[in-house]
């Protein structure tokens, strides 16, 4: 008889490592299954490869990535070291309407995206929760932050957040290590605004999943200033450096590469999922899983596309979708409203090492007390400071030995300001399967229709006035103030698939991220979210997923499910 | 190299306009016999031209200089596996002009003016890319600025200028903001 595992979890990145860690720590069974291969850091991070070494000292090999990776290198990380952490387009597609552009930004191995994500670190607070409530939009979430607020701690006190408290409500503190320190310029800016702003505009350094201290066996940071690439030091937080060795050292976990999941099996009379249909992504063969739960964790689309795959006869239009919502509400944040300045002075001044992180100015529009604007929602920035390079002299006149040695100096400090902001859930922004077309493992691929609205705009509109009012406050020169078109996706916070909800009619989860059609079965990932608020969302789908392993043990010990 | 290949230099180098200057000539034959084997676009006079426009642009000084970055490999790199075909053509044709204008100037192919002749000559061709970046409307980046970016992303993303001229550091091992200029470790290379 095949093996039941107490638990299967679909995806092994940032909230699949979660799910391992937890339920294997609660000592269940646990497989965790992932879609692409395994990575080794020695062999496989890059971080120190100097530029030099590499063959378009990166350039990046462009015919390779047009060839290959046409919509991957639109990602920054998508580079010359970090490609190979991108999906092959070809193998991997999708598809979309032509004037609805969407930029599905994928990595598939162990680890999965955690090992190129940005490490930046905001919780949510009430102002997010009560959102959809407050203005009457799309459905309200099941939970608020004070349900959050001890997962928050859980995981944060495992993965290590640098940052500042500042004690504003809308932006909660959590369990910070040292911070980062702002370099001269963001000194001089952050004095700026706080006398012309007060407590309304706050710039702070950014919170970020960088170890400031040596933290559980992770060392602190070494400021090589490359992340994406992976990090020997383990001193910034993805899975692979974390999470799954913890899972790994409860002896529970079972962790199998190569498994691309086609589908969950699925027991009509018991209304339960019984376990995964993979296909070995090297024999190309079909193999079946059993587990007693079933964690998706494969990512806010793969997990929607794996539930629609897994229709059945009697529930044609997939598992867990008696609400139609499944595929609905796709959301990312809409971001590059801002604007950059150049702030004279320090030019004496620099920095020694590369700082792998920026500042931070928290969400100031639309908050509980203050004014409205004319659009739902807000913004924050991410940004900082910065001084010219030698790029700034190919269109200087000059060239020759008093040329070069002008250039061994940097140039000027600019300051920047890019602005990310909430997306609303919309129902027209969907996935669905498209049946025409079939990914390398002849699994049918998403059509994905999703455009931003009038809202998103306007919040970029606001965003670049009121970071260049920002910077003329901290007296920049030519302030460019600046309004970018970039393709819903291109944030690489795409969510809502699958969202969370008080009603079985409108949503496909319950407050536990448990399905309301399927109680064995919890969605963890960014598919679970009902609203996207502004902040980088990687700490709630961590915070989300702990809370929901909890929960599903506590079931299973009560024998509910 | 063997007899026939170097027949074939040869009677390559006969088929080349007439250059009455034996000298010249002796170069141009010198050029190829010691150009890289690398190289792929360029031809031992193109390579020549670059590297030679390359060191006017950035120099041996108290630091190694573009051609001991060996930023004509690089640009050879460049155009053999990575620049579009309409760019690559409109590089060439660049150097191809040069020599035009320093025959027209000097009388000489670029690589064997003076160093006054050739530098004269490329504040000329300066001077025109920063005049046409003020006019309106996209045109296409006039030669001098593809070559002196080219030249720069070549030089300071080597290993020389990397560390010897920027003091780039791997791993800086810490950061410390609002340090004397002096005392800091350069920008990183790449971008």
């Amino acid at each position: 008889m095949a093996k039941v595992y107490d638990a299967i979890v679909v995806g092994s990145g940032m909230t699949g490592g979660w799910a391992a860690k937890e339920l294997t720590e609660h000592g269940l069974d646990t497989l965790v299954l992932e879609a692409g291969r395994p990575i080794t850091p020695a062999v496989d991070y890059v971080e120190h490869v100097p530029v030099w070494e590499k063959r378009f000292r990166g350039l990046r090999d462009r015919n390779a990535q047009l060839a290959n990776q046409p919509i991957q290198r639109e990602c920054y990380a998508c580079d010359e070291w970090s490609s190979k952490f991108f999906v092959d387009d070809h193998e991997n597609p999708y598809t979309t309407e032509p004037d609805a552009p969407f930029l599905w930004l994928r990595g598939r191995q162990v680890g999965g995206r955690s090992i190129m994500w940005g490490r930046q670190v905001y919780r949510w607070s009430d102002l997010d929760f009560e959102a959809n409530l407050r203005d009457g939009i799309a459905v309200d979430w099941p939970i608020r932050y004070a349900d959050l607020a001890p997962w928050y701690d859980h995981v944060e006190e495992f993965v290590g957040i640098s940052g500042e408290p500042l004690g504003l409500p809308q932006l909660p503190d959590g369990k910070f290590l040292p911070p980062m320190e702002l370099n001269c310029v963001e000194r001089v800016v952050r004095e700026a605004l706080a006398k012309r702003f007060g407590r309304e505009r706050v710039l702070t350094i950014g919170r970020v999943a960088i170890l400031t201290q040596n933290h559980l066996g992770r060392a602190a940071c070494h400021y090589c200033g490359n992340c994406e690439r992976g990090c020997v030091t383990l001193s910034y937080f993805n899975s692979i450096n974390s999470t799954l060795p913890a899972a790994q050292r409860t002896g529970k976990l079972t962790l199998r590469p190569y498994s691309v999941a086609r589908s969950l099996m699925y027991d009509k009379k018991r209304t339960r999922v019984t376990g995964v249909r993979v296909v070995d992504a090297q024999t190309k063969h079909d193999i079946e899983f059993h587990g007693r739960i079933i964690f998706l964790c494969a990512s806010t689309l793969e997990s929607a596309r794996l539930l629609l795959l897994s229709a059945t006869p009697e529930l044609p239009n997939g598992l867990a979708n008696s609400s139609g919502q499944v595929g609905r509400n796709l959301m990312d944040h809409v971001m590059g409203g801002g604007a950059r300045g150049r702030i004279d002075g320090n030019l004496d001044k620099t920095d020694t090492g590369r700082r792998p992180n920026g500042i931070y100015v928290p969400r100031f529009r639309n908050l509980r007390d203050g004014p409205k604007s004319p659009f739902l929602r807000g913004y924050g920035y991410q940004g900082g400071g910065d001084r010219e390079h030698w790029g700034r002299g190919v269109d200087q006149a000059g060239f020759g030995a008093d040329f070069k040695r002008a250039m061994r100096d940097p140039g000027p400090w600019h300051f920047s300001l890019y602005g990310f902001g909430e997306c609303l859930p919309n129902h027209d922004n969907y996935a669905e399967l498209d049946k025409t077309k079939t990914d390398a493992y002849g699994i049918p691929v998403l059509k994905i229709n999703c455009r931003f609205g009038e809202n998103e705009r306007a919040i970029l509109t606001d965003a670049s006035i009121a970071a260049a009012e920002m910077l003329a406050a901290a007296g920049a020169h030519d302030i460019n103030p600046f309004v970018e078109n970039n393709p819903p996706g291109k944030t690489i916070h795409e969510m809502g698939t699958a969202r969370m909800g008080r009603d079985p009619k409108t949503s496909v989860l319950n407050g536990w991220n448990q399905a309301w059609d399927i109680p064995n079965l919890f969605i963890t990932d960014g598919a679970c979210m009902a609203s996207s608020a502004c902040q980088n969302p990687s700490i709630t789908y961590m915070a989300l997923t702990a809370r929901a392993a909890d929960h599903a043990v506590e079931l299973l010990k009560r024998r509910e499910l | 190299m063997d007899r026939r290949d170097a027949l074939r230099l040869f009677s390559a180098t006969a088929a080349l306009p007439a250059v009455p200057d034996l000298l010249v000539l002796g170069r141009r034959l010198h050029e190829r016999l010691t150009a890289r084997p690398a190289l792929r676009t360029l031809d031992p006079h193109q390579n020549a031209t670059v590297t030679a426009v390359a060191d006017r642009i950035l120099p041996a000084t108290d630091t190694p200089g573009a051609t001991a970055a060996r930023v004509n490999e690089f640009i050879d790199l460049l155009l053999t596996e990575w620049t579009p075909q309409e760019a690559r053509a409109r590089f060439l044709a660049g150097l191809a002009d040069l020599d035009a204008r320093a025959r027209a100037a000097f009388g000489k192919a670029f690589v064997d003016g003076g160093e006054a002749d050739q530098v004269r000559l490329l504040i000329v061709l300066e001077d025109e890319a920063l005049r046409l970046k003020e006019q309106p409307g996209p045109h296409p980046e006039p030669f001098f600025r593809t070559i002196k970016y080219l030249t720069m992303y070549g030089y300071y993303t080597s290993e020389i200028g990397a560390k010897q001229e920027l003091h780039f550091e791997i791993i800086p091992g810490r950061y410390v903001p609002c340090t004397p200029l002096s005392a800091a470790s350069g920008p990183p290379g790449g971008d």
